[in-house]
């Protein structure tokens, strides 16, 4: 069996790359792939601390509201992501798309 | 042998998450970094099922691959030329960012190889879903109704930044 | 401590309630009010919030009581602390619902989903405030923050608004996705998600010899997603920004209620989780990490750099920003002295700043309207347009100094003494010198409405003043000038604030 602390040790490495990726990309949504790399390594620290530590379900549970709450997120982001999109093309290039409804 | 093929399949995934999310981070095309986003969601997935969380597993997939990743492809395809936007106030070289993760990485490794867990819990095998109903509808039914009340108001919101009426 | 069950929790659960139901109540009245001109659909929604928020509100004064209990199996807390800031999380909502009444900004916009989020926010604020459990605080965190970034770029037509909302919501997910992975390993240290088994897993002395680095780390993890919601340095660099681009009314209600909430969360995570009453009102640490000294470093350097960023700031927003960033230096003090008077002194802080923070920003609100700027050369020559408007402005801002005679000098008067009665006078000295400091910034403002309006050529043409916006000033400047004589009710507000779960 893997011991615990491998899979720690892979989380903190993804959350690193997140972090790297976050702190050099320019591009909203990439940044915000990033983000959820460090998402999903926190869930891999949840969900192997409730395997080795607790041996319950709680941090699964935890594990699922950070998905759902993840979920959310991008979606927000992305539709701002797509309003600013919006607007800056607009400025770039006249269209009547705004107008039509 | 039985011993041999977990370790085997852990470290497959280990480097197949690791190494697509290299090529989400360092990668230039946003299409392709959202395609290694599927392997590192789907590499995530196979390690909640080797840690025998079997529905984390199923709602990885479910949520994260048919659902974020659908909403990033949707992103990047619709947005495809948002560049040079003001994100970060201060702009990073990959040099420091390098460095800052590098660092963070070291001391998150340290920590995690120093500190003793309390590893004392019991293995058991075995579906996790009617354990994880029964938290839901218990203990967590607090957090599980707010759940509802995140979902509507992203929906609302979400649903209003991206309409195109201005007055509705 | 008593743990309710879910039944037995739903009694003292009324405002979280109502707050709800007036959530969809509205969003329902949005939807039949439809085929209406703009005006009575306006009409149709504001009034259920309005009432929705009200309800809740009777319902807040009447539910704080003496009862304190771990509602849903110990999910939210039920004492003074929680109760007070329900109260006050509720009437910031009703203010800024009146403030969006009139404001030019949002003028071309329909508010119905405005309302919904700030409803929504209200009530997400009040279980994140009392959460005492590491998910909850997440998931709680989480609703306030979706549905602010959502409220700050609601001019969807706007760049500024949709640039501010971007930025917040990067800022806000990179919090708390930091904030999640520490208290995954917190989770994965003590085998607990509960604050008050995390205490106890703490205070086991094999835990705490073998766990420094951790809990170092972790705590660092974590004050990066508190920090961000409390807008303190170093997580404080989206602030500026997001003032400036949300529309003012909703910036009036991102600078006290996630704030607020942010320093709720603070308590309930570091007196709940990391330290224990120790007799009398003082309060010691567990664990191996002198986390104290990390929130005091954190209070001086918040406050010195909110106010000297302030000084050289041309736009009103982008100063009141930087002044709130100040104050919540001024509020981390209170926590960082670790004591039951440092507890009273935040809340006592805290109510002061909701009544002259928002004031500020009305007036802010109602030049806007008229003159349509927020540059402070263009509030020259307000004082010949609108006398009484700007003797209130003043009030607020001396409040926000924390001069004698008004509230906000109480304010100050509690974290002060707090920290000398800690025996930290040094730290005393530290917010003496940023109360000068922040002086000079709110004075040029005052300057600027009184002595330059000279030069305006222009024939002074009165500021209209819309009756709902002269209520409120009316309402937000009374308590500033009688702070004093109020001083007796914020005390009793005080000492039964400090009430949190596990003290008498």
């Amino acid at each position: 069996m893997i011991p615990l602390e491998y899979y720690l040790v892979v989380a903190s490495a993804l959350f690193s790359l997140g972090l790297f990726g976050l702190l050099t990309k320019k591009n909203a949504v990439n940044v915000l792939m990033s983000i959820e790399l460090m998402f999903n390594a926190a869930n891999i620290n949840l969900i192997a601390f409730s395997r080795f530590v607790t041996g319950d379900t709680e941090g699964q549970v935890f594990a699922l509201f950070v998905i759902v709450i993840a979920a959310c997120e991008s979606a927000v982001a992305l539709a701002i992501v797509m309003s600013l999109y919006r607007i800056l093309k607009g400025v770039d290039l006249p269209e009547a798309s705004a107008l039509k409804g | 042998m039985e011993t041999l093929a977990p370790k085997i399949i852990f470290w497959v995934f280990t480097g197949l998450m690791l190494g697509s999310a290299l090529v989400v981070v360092l990668g230039t095309n946003l299409v392709r970094a959202a395609f290694a986003l599927l392997a590192t969601f789907f590499s995530v997935a196979a390690f909640y099922a080797m840690l025998g969380a079997d529905f984390l597993a199923g709602v990885q997939i479910l949520v994260y691959v048919g659902g974020i990743l659908t909403l990033f492809l949707f992103g990047v395809m619709l947005t495809n030329r948002i560049y040079g936007l003001e994100l970060e106030t201060a702009t990073f070289q990959l040099g420091s960012g390098a460095l800052v993760s590098l660092t963070v990485f070291a001391v998150l490794v340290t920590v995690v190889l120093t500190t003793p867990w309390s590893q004392t819990a019991l293995v058991e095998e075995g579906p996790t879903t009617p354990a994880i109903g029964r938290l839901l509808m218990t203990e967590y039914v607090l957090p599980f109704e707010i759940a509802s009340v995140l979902l509507l108001v992203a929906l609302l919101g979400a649903a209003m930044l991206v309409r195109r009426r201005i007055d509705l | 401590m008593e743990r309710l069950d879910t039944v037995s929790s739903l009694q003292y659960f009324v405002p979280e309630i109502v707050l709800v139901f007036s959530l969809m109540a509205v969003l329902f009245c949005d939807l039949i009010s439809k085929n209406r001109s703009q005006s009575e659909r306006r009409l149709v929604i504001v009034i259920p919030t309005l009432i929705g928020l009200v309800v809740a509100l009777f319902y807040a004064f009447a539910g704080a009581g003496e009862v304190s209990a771990g509602l849903f199996n110990n999910m939210v807390a039920l004492d003074g602390f929680g109760n007070v800031l329900r109260i006050l999380f509720i009437a910031s909502s009703i203010f800024v619902l009146l403030f969006t009444v009139h404001s030019k900004e949002l003028k071309s916009v329909h508010h119905g989903e405005l309302l919904v989020l700030l409803l929504t926010v209200t009530v997400s604020l009040i279980w994140m405030a009392n959460s005492i459990n590491l998910m909850m605080i997440y998931l709680a965190l989480e609703t306030v923050s979706i549905a602010s970034y959502v409220m700050v770029g609601y001019l969807k037509t706007d760049r500024f608004s949709n640039e501010a909302s971007l930025k917040y919501i990067i800022f806000g997910a990179v919090s708390s996705g930091t904030m999640l992975f520490g208290m995954s390993l917190l989770f994965g240290l003590t085998g607990s998600l509960d604050l008050y088994e995390i205490r106890a897993a703490l205070s086991n002395q094999e835990i705490v010899a073998s766990s420094g680095p951790a809990l170092m780390v972790i705590i660092v993890l974590i004050l990066a997603g508190i920090g961000f919601k409390m807008a303190t340095v170093p997580f404080h660099f989206w602030c500026p920004d997001v003032y400036t681009g949300a529309p003012t009314p909703v910036t009036a209600f991102l600078s006290v209620g996630p704030k607020v909430a942010g320093f709720a969360v603070l308590v309930r995570f570091f007196y709940g989780g990391l330290s224990e009453p120790a007799g009398g009102h003082n309060w010691a640490m567990v664990g191996s990490v002198d986390w104290q000294t990390i929130l005091m470093v954190v209070a001086v350097l918040t406050m010195s750099l909110g106010n000297i960023a302030a000084l050289t700031q041309t736009n009103v927003k982008r100063l009141l920003a930087y002044s709130s960033i100040a104050h919540a230096g001024y509020i981390m003090m209170g926590a960082a002295v670790l004591t039951g008077e440092g507890i009273q002194a935040m809340v006592a802080y805290m109510v002061v700043y909701l009544f002259m923070n928002l004031g500020a920003f009305l007036v802010v609100i109602i030049v806007h309207n008229e003159i349509g700027s927020f540059e402070v050369k263009d509030y020259a020559g307000i004082w010949r347009r609108a006398p009484m408007l700007t003797l209130v402005m003043g009030v607020f801002l001396f409040s926000l100094m924390g001069i004698p005679p008004f509230a906000g000098f109480l304010a100050k008067w509690y974290v002060f003494s707090a920290v000398i009665k800690a025996g930290l006078g040094w730290f005393a000295v530290v917010g003496g010198v940023n109360s000068a400091i922040g002086a000079f910034y709110y004075l040029q403002i005052l300057k600027t409405m009184f002595v330059d309006g000279d030069e305006t050529p222009s024939p002074a043409k009165p500021l209209i003043l819309q009756p709902i916006y002269a209520g409120l000033l009316f309402v937000l400047v009374v308590p500033n000038i009688i702070g004093l004589l109020l001083w007796g009710y914020l005390d009793r507000v005080a000492q039964y604030s400090q009430r949190l779960l596990d003290v008498i």
